[in-house]
């Protein structure tokens, strides 16, 4: 089986090359059958690959010791199920996904391009297969997920017990999918400027594949964080991690661009601008999967040390280069239709929402090279973690928070003082009113108000429009409030879309409020019987079970928790200690609610059945992780096309006696 | 305009008045947390338990990858978080905790580099740039934007691209226009002269199929 799978990697390397050659070489020569020809070979790549990846799947399956990646990854005391995350585990396994991703993807793109973009297709074609020759080529010479041990062991090392959560099965697929999709519309908007279409032909097609990598990014983010809030037992979910921050910084991009290619969407304005941002962002998510993959940092997520990391850091720098390159080739080109009207409009708000996003970007990568420079300059090691980037960041978040209560309310071209001032009223009073409420109850961090009352700008923003918009719905056509709303958000979903997932960010930035500020954390040992109190809660700890287990020990702890003499819940805590690993991994027991998280998790077994635990009263926390579902029902619905006859037809057959020009809308 | 007004000013406040209370609630759910967590521990060993909390998270696990002595679960971890807590309720401050510490393990203990000499470099440069970049920021929009007669001269290149405005009625009611407008926009080029009124805009776009409806029924 899994010599299937090296050749196939090798066929589709050799595909991945020609379809390069072909459409390159077609479109010079103006040679349609080669085109056709490469464009074809694309969905071979994507076949080839996924056969690399079933044989993968295989070797694990039928436990095939023989190939390292299995032996390393695995072992027969591993349910099946764990393939799914064994199977990236490791360096060569992430490539091989990573790979098949984006094949699959570019023979999705390849296969009906919208007739604008049919032009420049092939050297959109090119630049895709060339990110994904470049992981094949990896793969082949340096980190080959089929390479053969010499001997057959009896049994693997096992899989990493940290991996084994659920978080797992979606958090690396969901993240590593995000960066690489980030090649899509950067191939979008590079393959235009070389066929020398500058102007908005690709835009329609780069913010859906923007956005498409944009929420795969966000989910595998928010993902991320619930794995460590649940598992790494600290009771935090962010720490500045520099891998965490180098999936930050292309999401951050990526933010900057789906709003800003709305600009050049609706008013033709920022092209030059959107072609840098997504080449940024672009260049960010390489730099993300140096980080991640090459290994060359200290991190939670150096699961696999590897020499990778010069051929990443190669490929970076052309990834970056040659776009600029084409980009001042072609710069006598792009000229924006477009000019600005005002200092006060929405344009102009989301050209300072994509320098705070940039900024926020820079201060992250300067965090992370800022050790290098110090070595240089000074000789002196020094770190640089989570109080620089809260202190450095934080207040950056609030510029970003604050935009993001305004600009929405600035109407395109130009608003007058007085008309922006009208718009804020309510949302503003609002949010005034929040935090004078706040003040009153004894509220004295400044930052925390200041987020509070930001959230409610927001929030009250959002909420008083679509109560406007449903309401006048109401009044002229007689829906009700209900069907009015959906209505409202049906016929503009590209905006109301954006405002669902900009409540998931106030939701998000709840949580990370709220446990900052307010959170409570205790460290206490307890013996079996021992009561402690923290907060309002009363926590009686019973004793602790231990369950030898094939591969590793439990021990499951037993802790009731009373508030008002009145018991709520058993939480079950629990530490497993991996003595093939060396390592333990704790499951934290969690009484969530929407208020707050009561956060119970062992970090020590003594003797005598006495446990050290670690004890945290999370406020509000609840709703970052809720705000993951939400934020992906906001992408859909800015994403569902609007493709209304069709949909009008459908829910009212009659209605096609209508003329359906009348009804046409541009896309998106 | 009898009693539609009052209705909608009372509907407006009490929509207004639920938000606010949700939202305070929310704060206050996070208040109480505060108030309850000041020292309570602590507090008879001399020390706040909250500023160990807060002193831990400023100092590097010196065995374990990228994690500070209050996340990192090792023996040394918990010792050193020990020593902090001793030496608070020695009455020392975090600063002369901090110093210890960078003294004994060398800077790179420490979670931020600390804002004096060379490192001050790395705290100052991003205030720099941020200012650096909303300033370029400023001066593109400044040298983008048109003013006066250029604006007229941009007027046909927007009809080129579709998009309509209507300028003078935007005093009148700049909240709902910016509402309607962006409905418009998506429906406007193929429907006759956008922005006659306010709300007809909004919704027009269902109308043929409503019609179609009930002239069905």
């Amino acid at each position: 089986m899994s010599d299937l799978g090296a050749i196939s990697l090798w066929i589709a390397l050799a595909l991945a090359c020609y379809a390069i050659a072909g459409s390159v070489l077609g479109k010079l020569r103006v040679a349609p059958p080669l085109v056709e020809s490469s464009r074809r070979a694309v969905y071979l790549v994507a076949l080839a690959l996924l056969v690399a990846t079933l044989s993968l799947v295989a070797s694990f399956i039928t436990n095939d010791f023989e190939v390292a990646y299995v032996a390393h990854h695995s072992d027969l005391a591993m349910p099946a199920r764990f393939t799914w995350v064994a199977f990236y585990a490791g360096n060569e396994g992430s490539m091989l996904y990573i790979a098949f991703a984006l094949a699959a993807v570019s023979a999705l793109v390849v296969w009906r391009p919208q007739a604008s973009l049919r032009d420049t297709m092939p050297y959109t074609t090119a630049i895709l297969m060339v990110v994904v020759a470049f992981f094949v080529a990896v793969m082949g010479f340096m980190a080959n997920p089929f390479e053969k041990l010499p001997f057959v062991p009896l049994d693997g090392d096992g899989i990493n017990p940290l991996l084994t959560h659920l978080g797992m099965f979606l958090h690396p697929p969901a993240l590593m999918a995000g960066l690489v999709f980030a090649a899509v519309p950067f191939a979008f908007a590079l393959g235009s400027l070389i066929g020398g279409k500058t102007g908005d032909e690709w835009v329609d097609a780069g913010r859906i594949w923007g956005l498409v990598a944009w929420a795969l990014l966000a989910t595998g983010l928010l993902l991320g964080s619930w794995w460590a809030y649940t598992i790494l037992g600290w009771g935090g979910f962010w720490f500045w991690d520099p891998v965490e921050n180098a999936a930050l910084m292309p999401w951050l991009g990526l933010t900057a661009f789906i709003h800003s290619i709305m600009v050049q969407k609706r008013r033709g304005m920022f092209r030059m601008w959107n072609i840098l941002l997504i080449n940024v962002a672009f260049g960010l998510a390489l730099y993300g999967m140096f980080m991640n993959r090459g290994g060359p940092v200290p991190s939670v997520h150096s699961f696999g040390a590897s020499s990778l990391g010069w051929t990443f850091l190669l490929f970076l720098g052309v990834g970056v280069i040659v776009p600029l390159i084409v980009f001042f080739w072609r710069y006598p080109l792009i000229k924006s239709v477009q000019r600005l009207d005002s200092m006060i409009s929405r344009e102009a708000a989301f050209l300072i929402n994509n320098l705070l996003l940039l900024a926020v970007a820079f201060v992250t990568l300067w965090g992370s090279v800022y050790p290098l420079i110090s070595r240089l300059f000074t000789g002196d090691e020094i770190t640089v973690a989570r109080p620089f980037y809260d202190q450095v960041n934080g207040p950056l978040f609030l510029g970003l928070l604050f935009l993001m209560g305004v600009g929405p309310l600035l109407p395109w071209r130009r608003a007058t003082l007085a008309g922006v001032g009208k718009a804020l009223l309510w949302p503003g009073s609002f949010a005034v009113v929040v935090m004078a409420v706040l003040l009153l109850l004894g509220m004295r961090e400044p930052y925390a108000i200041l987020a509070f009352g930001l959230g409610a700008l927001v929030a009250g923003g959002i909420f008083i429009e679509w109560f406007r918009g449903a309401r006048s719905r109401h009044r002229s056509m007689g829906e009700s409030y209900p069907l009015a709303w959906l209505r409202l958000v049906a016929a503009n979903r590209p905006r109301y879309g954006g405002y669902i997932v900009h409540l998931a960010v106030v939701m998000v930035a709840l949580g990370i409020v709220g446990t900052t500020f307010f959170g409570t954390q205790r460290d206490v040992v307890l013996a079996p019987g021992e009561s402690f109190t923290i907060e309002d809660y009363e926590l009686r700890y019973l004793g602790t079970v231990e369950r030898p287990l094939g591969n590793r020990t439990e021990f499951v702890s037993t802790v009731e928790v009373y508030r008002d003499g009145k018991q709520l819940k058993t939480l079950n805590p629990q530490r497993d200690f991996y003595p093939s690993f060396n390592m333990a991994a704790t499951r934290a027991a969690i009484r969530s609610t929407p208020v707050e998280d009561l956060y119970v998790v062992p970090s020590e077994n003594l003797a005598d059945g006495k446990v050290g635990f670690r004890i945290l009263v999370n406020p509000l926390i609840w709703w970052m992780w809720v705000a993951g579902p939400v934020l992906v029902l906001g992408t859909l619905v800015a994403l569902w096309p609007q493709a209304s006859p069709a949909r009008a037809r459908a829910r009212a057959p009659v209605a096609s006696e209508v003329p359906a020009g009348s009804r046409a809308s541009p896309v998106g | 305009m009898d009693i539609r007004a009052p209705v909608k000013a009372l509907t407006s406040l009490v929509c207004f008045l639920l938000m606010i209370v949700a939202l305070s609630l929310a704060g206050g759910v996070a208040l109480a947390q505060e108030t309850g967590s000041s020292g309570e521990q602590g507090e008879e060993a001399g020390f706040d338990e909250a500023e160990a909390i807060s002193i831990d998270r400023m100092i590097m696990c010196p065995v374990c990858p990228a994690e500070t002595i209050d996340q990192a679960q090792v023996e040394i971890a918990r010792q050193m978080r020990q020593m902090v807590r001793e030496m608070l309720s020695r009455g020392e401050t975090r600063d002369e905790i901090l110093d210890f510490f960078a003294g004994n393990y060398g800077p790179d203990i420490l979670a931020a580099p600390p804002k004096s000499g060379f490192n001050l470099l790395a705290w100052i440069l991003p205030g720099v740039a941020v200012v650096v970049l909303l300033g370029a920021g400023l001066l593109v929009i400044r040298s983008m934007t048109v003013r006066g007669v250029t604006a007229r001269e941009a007027e046909p290149a927007l009809a080129a691209i579709g998009a309509q405005d209507d300028l003078p009625t935007y005093d009148l009611t700049p909240y709902l226009e910016a509402v309607d407008r962006d409905l418009g926009l998506d429906i406007g080029p193929l429907e006759g002269p956008a922005g006659q009124s306010t709300t007809g805009q909004g919704v027009s776009s269902e109308e043929p199929s409503e019609e179609g409806l009930s002239r069905d029924v």
